[in-house]
């Protein structure tokens, strides 16, 4: 590359710009949050919080639940994605290593599965989970948001598993392992980062939920969760734009700090078979 | 290799007939496919329960006229009366148009903006890791922040975009961000976009690293300028990839619920009513359960329709 002193700073203005004006927004929340309730309203807008008011928070936590609310969030992940990386990582594996008839049928109602529109499920499910009582309860969350993640993961374990060679488990199997012995000792640790990335990403997907929250816990407030839970902070006609701007930001901050930190591993996940 | 012969080996004739005491040697090669089945039972049951059935369920009910589902009541007989009202009635053709128009203004902006990111900072300079970090870091905003934060900014008091505007001078007085048709399908538009143009950037980004440096040299001995180079290498790599973005981009906004319901409610005058917030509204505000099932039974069509016509046979690829 010959890189003219001219064309490099061209291109830091325009990096710097654009990812300026793509992230002042987050900004933007975080300033709305720090500043005092009265200097939201009146123009002109400051873009500085003269004294941050890092009390605000404390004050949210008095006022609402939200450790509770994010408590609730994070029992919710985790249930889930519990719940799906088990079948998954076996159907998964199945599907990579075994020719089965069914298996490539299984597979394409899967994709489809990734199709369904949360607002046509949540009609029977709600409807289902009345029948068995699970109506505001955690469990109700835990398994709607399977629905989400497991045709998700499935096809993505099966993936990284696909690139996985056969010769590591016919090699175990020569050293006297059972099949699923080759499968717990051998490819699971080897597929470790795979099985990471898949279990991030269910906890971005659960994480992130409004849709079935929304429709299965309105009733019960103790177990609502964080993003449920911050949509009430949005009044009819007066909202108080510093309390729920705070409360976003506790709730974005798991999330952004996953992917600041394990990009590579949510990206993987994104983008895993789109280049074949 | 010293070699201890007082060592017994680890595979001792007598520990083989021990796995037979359960009845099924899975290590036999004519065992191995059940135990491929046995694998993916788990799996299969676990979506035959919470994902299959519900959806037998919401096509049986959209052939019953039912208002509040009851499982254990008796069903109801079948008609087609709710896809006859679906399709003679205006608030449908209306989502429908509203969902399209939305895909069609949203698709294509997350495009040029992640498509033109995504090249920016492909290129090389210092601290290109740390720009190509954040130029996506609004994937990993969930939904309703990026509502509570579009919500403020287009705030018709005292929200920036109203007094960037007055600043600007291209209008006098205050919009109504959330009373005005066209002004909340725009705010709606904004904030999709600006959730929705990451994922365009990430895609791109892994199929620009995927095109082999080698064409790029091969180009450069053949004297192409960097605008050919572009026109003629980078566009047709990244044709495969951004073909499965586009139809995922396209499937998220056809059934995105959360940004738009919180946002507007699918308001004012349903101008933000796409088939998704219709179909939940249909069913948790009116409780027409049967009526919000063939909406949403359509929805799913059209989807899967939509999918299969642009990306064809290559369906597989996509997540």
């Amino acid at each position: 590359m010959r890189t003219r002193p001219s064309r490099q700073a061209l291109l830091y203005l325009g990096v710097v710009l654009t990812c300026g004006v793509l992230l002042f927004p987050i900004y933007w929340l975080v300033v709305t949050a720090l500043s005092p309730a009265d200097s939201l309203h009146h123009l002109p807008p400051k873009f500085w919080p003269e004294v941050p008011q890092w009390g605000i928070f404390r004050q949210i936590m008095e006022e609402r639940p939200i450790p509770l609310w994010l408590g609730n969030s994070i029992l919710a992940a985790l249930g889930s994605v519990g719940i799906s990386m088990f079948v998954s990582v076996f159907a998964g594996y199945s599907l990579s290593r075994f020719r089965l008839r069914g298996g490539p049928s299984l597979g394409l109602f899967i994709l489809t599965a990734k199709m369904l529109p949360a607002t046509l499920l949540v009609i029977p499910l709600f409807g289902i989970f009345r029948q068995l009582g699970l109506i505001g309860s955690l469990w109700s969350i835990i398994l709607a948001h399977a629905t989400l993640i497991v045709p998700f993961s499935t096809w993505m374990l099966k993936g990284y598993f696909d690139t996985i060679p056969r010769e590591l488990e016919q090699a175990a199997m020569v050293d006297g392992c059972s099949p699923l012995g080759a499968m717990f000792r051998v490819i699971l640790p080897v597929a470790t980062p795979g099985l990471a990335a898949t279990a991030l990403y269910g906890f971005v997907l659960s994480w992130s939920d409004y849709a079935y929250a929304r429709t299965f816990l309105t009733n019960s407030q103790t177990n609502w969760t964080a993003n449920l839970g911050i949509t009430t902070m949005k009044g009819e006609y007066i909202t108080n734009w510093n309390q729920i701007s705070a409360a976003a930001v506790l709730v974005a901050l798991p999330i952004i700090v996953i992917y600041l930190f394990l990009e590579r591993y949510l990206v993987g996940g994104l983008t895993a078979g789109a280049e074949k | 290799m010293n070699q201890h012969p007082t060592i017994a080996p680890p595979f001792t004739p007598s520990s083989a007939p021990s796995r037979r005491r359960f009845g099924l040697d899975l290590a036999r090669p004519s065992r191995r496919h059940w135990l491929g089945y046995l694998l993916l039972a788990p799996a299969v049951v676990l979506i035959a329960l919470i994902i299959i059935y519900p959806l037998f369920v919401s096509v049986d009910m959209s052939f019953q006229n039912v208002g509040l589902v009851r499982l254990g009541a008796p069903r109801r007989p079948f008609t087609t009366i709710n896809y006859e009202r679906l399709f003679t009635s205006p608030e449908f053709w209306m989502a429908c148009w509203v969902t399209f128009k939305l895909i069609v203004v949203v698709t294509i902006a997350c495009f040029v903006l992640g498509v033109g990111t995504g090249l920016l900072v492909n290129n090389k300079f210092r601290g290109r890791a740390i720009a190509r970090l954040f130029v996506a870091l609004p994937w990993a905003v969930p939904e309703i922040v990026a509502v509570v934060i579009f919500a403020w900014i287009f705030d018709s008091s005292f929200g920036l975009m109203n007094w960037f505007f007055i600043k600007l001078g291209l209008v006098n007085t205050t919009i109504n961000w959330f009373s005005d048709p066209t002004a909340a399908f725009a705010a709606v538009a904004v904030t999709m976009v600006w959730k929705g143009y990451p994922f365009v950037s990430i895609m791109t980004l892994a199929g620009l690293q995927s095109i082999p440096e080698d064409f790029y040299n091969a180009a450069r001995v053949d004297g192409a300028n960097g605008w050919q180079r572009f026109i003629n290498i980078t566009l047709p790599c990244l044709m495969p990839v951004l073909g499965v973005t586009m139809v995922l981009t396209i499937l998220w906004v056809f059934r995105d619920f959360s940004i738009i319901y919180v946002l507007t409610g699918g308001g004012p005058l349903k101008a933000t009513q796409t088939l998704s917030i219709m179909t939940y509204e249909q069913a948790f505000s009116f409780f027409k359960m049967g009526y919000a099932s063939a909406v949403g039974v359509v929805t799913l069509i059209l989807c899967v329709i939509a999918s299969r016509l642009m990306v064809g046979r290559s369906a597989e690829s996509i997540y």
